[in-house]
């Protein structure tokens, strides 16, 4: 693994901009039941796009 | 064509890999979902080998959530970047010779409605701003001529990305780029304003920093063109690579080029716009009433 993302669950607010920006597909997900995004690090290419427009800054991406 | 391939034999389920398994119990064939639905479902996208921050790699990903029949759409494609994930999609896809998409769909569509004449096969090009502006213009505006029902969208990145960054036809003005070092000496191709007087019923501008409107653009464009006739869709897909800017800033740069030069615009036929709002309409009663809907 060579990106890693953390996100902060208690900071996303559940608005899924970081989803509906994220270039590959099944990287990010959302758990409707918790209410925030999951990541799955395998997929992800570290571009960090989903920190950029995450508005509450929940998501830190680091690595590549 | 049919829902069925994806329907794995019972005894060969167990051996299938997990993303198969997924795809068949959590996918969008069965189920009606749109880009609002993103990452709550399986995506018949999978991995695909886009540079990070790929504004293409995410107007693919969008368009293939717009679908509203994944499971009976043919994707025809042509060489560009737009090709490398549309082969590794579960969608029904067609390469063809660079600029020759949209007569290889158009005969493809006029196949299909005599083969399946009960059924909407919805035929979609999907290319770059090089197969659709330059090598494949003739033919493009040749199949809006002749008002072919298929749906074309351009993955406008404004570059040939995939061979190291020489200027197309969509590029702009004195844009320097890694093979045009003094800057690009002509305008942009108006292939929107083109597709307005060609014959398209529909025609759509957006870029990727407004999803919803890629989505519904997408949509719009191929339930209209399974009735009235051809429509267009350009999507701004800017490229880190090539544009030299970071991976994180792709959706930054569209913004930008939204207040610049890619404002969103829509145009329809009064048909089309008829079409749309009685669809609208069916599809809100059946939502109100669905205990009506079940056979």
């Amino acid at each position: 693994m060579y990106v890693t993302v953390k996100v902060e669950v208690e900071k996303c607010n559940g608005c899924k901009l970081c989803v509906l920006s994220c270039p590959d597909p099944n990287v990010l997900a959302y758990k409707q039941e918790e209410k925030h995004v999951v990541v799955n690090e395998h997929r992800c290419k570290g571009c960090g796009l989903c920190a950029t427009v995450c508005p509450e800054e929940a998501l830190t991406v680091s690595g590549n | 064509m049919s829902t069925k391939i994806i329907t794995p034999v019972a005894q060969f389920a167990e051996l299938l890999p997990q993303e198969y398994k997924d795809l068949v119990a959590h996918g969008p064939y069965h189920e009606r979902r749109s880009v609002r639905d993103l990452g709550t479902f399986k995506e018949i996208v999978d991995e695909h080998p886009h540079c990070a921050g790929c504004g293409v790699a995410l107007a693919v990903r969008l368009l293939a959530a717009a679908l509203p029949s994944p499971a009976d759409t043919l994707i025809v494609g042509t060489p560009g970047c737009s090709f490398f994930s549309l082969v590794q999609t579960a969608l029904n896809y067609s390469n063809t010779a660079f600029g020759n998409q949209n007569a290889v769909a158009a005969g493809l569509k006029r196949m299909l409605e005599i083969r399946f004449p009960r059924v909407h096969k919805d035929v979609v090009v999907v290319a770059g701003d090089g197969g659709i502006a330059d090598i494949g213009l003739d033919l493009t505006l040749h199949s809006w001529f002749r008002r072919e029902k298929i749906t074309t969208v351009m993955l406008d990145n404004e570059v040939y990305a995939n061979t190291g960054g020489q200027e197309s036809g969509m590029s702009r003005q004195g844009r320097v780029l890694n093979m045009a070092p003094r800057g690009k000496l002509f305008p942009k191709i108006p292939v929107f304003e083109l597709a307005k007087v060609s014959g398209c019923v529909y025609g759509a501008r957006v870029t990727v920093a407004g999803p919803y409107k890629v989505g519904r653009a997408v949509r719009n464009a191929v339930l209209l063109a399974r009735e009235l006739g051809p429509t267009y869709v350009q999507v701004y897909t800017p490229c880190p690579t090539n544009m030299k800017f970071p991976p994180d800033q792709t959706l930054r740069v569209a913004k930008e080029a939204e207040k610049d030069h890619y404002s969103f615009e829509e145009f329809m036929s009064a048909e089309a716009a008829e079409y749309l709002t009685r669809l609208k309409a069916t599809s809100e009663e059946s939502e109100k009433a669905p205990e009506l809907a079940k056979p």
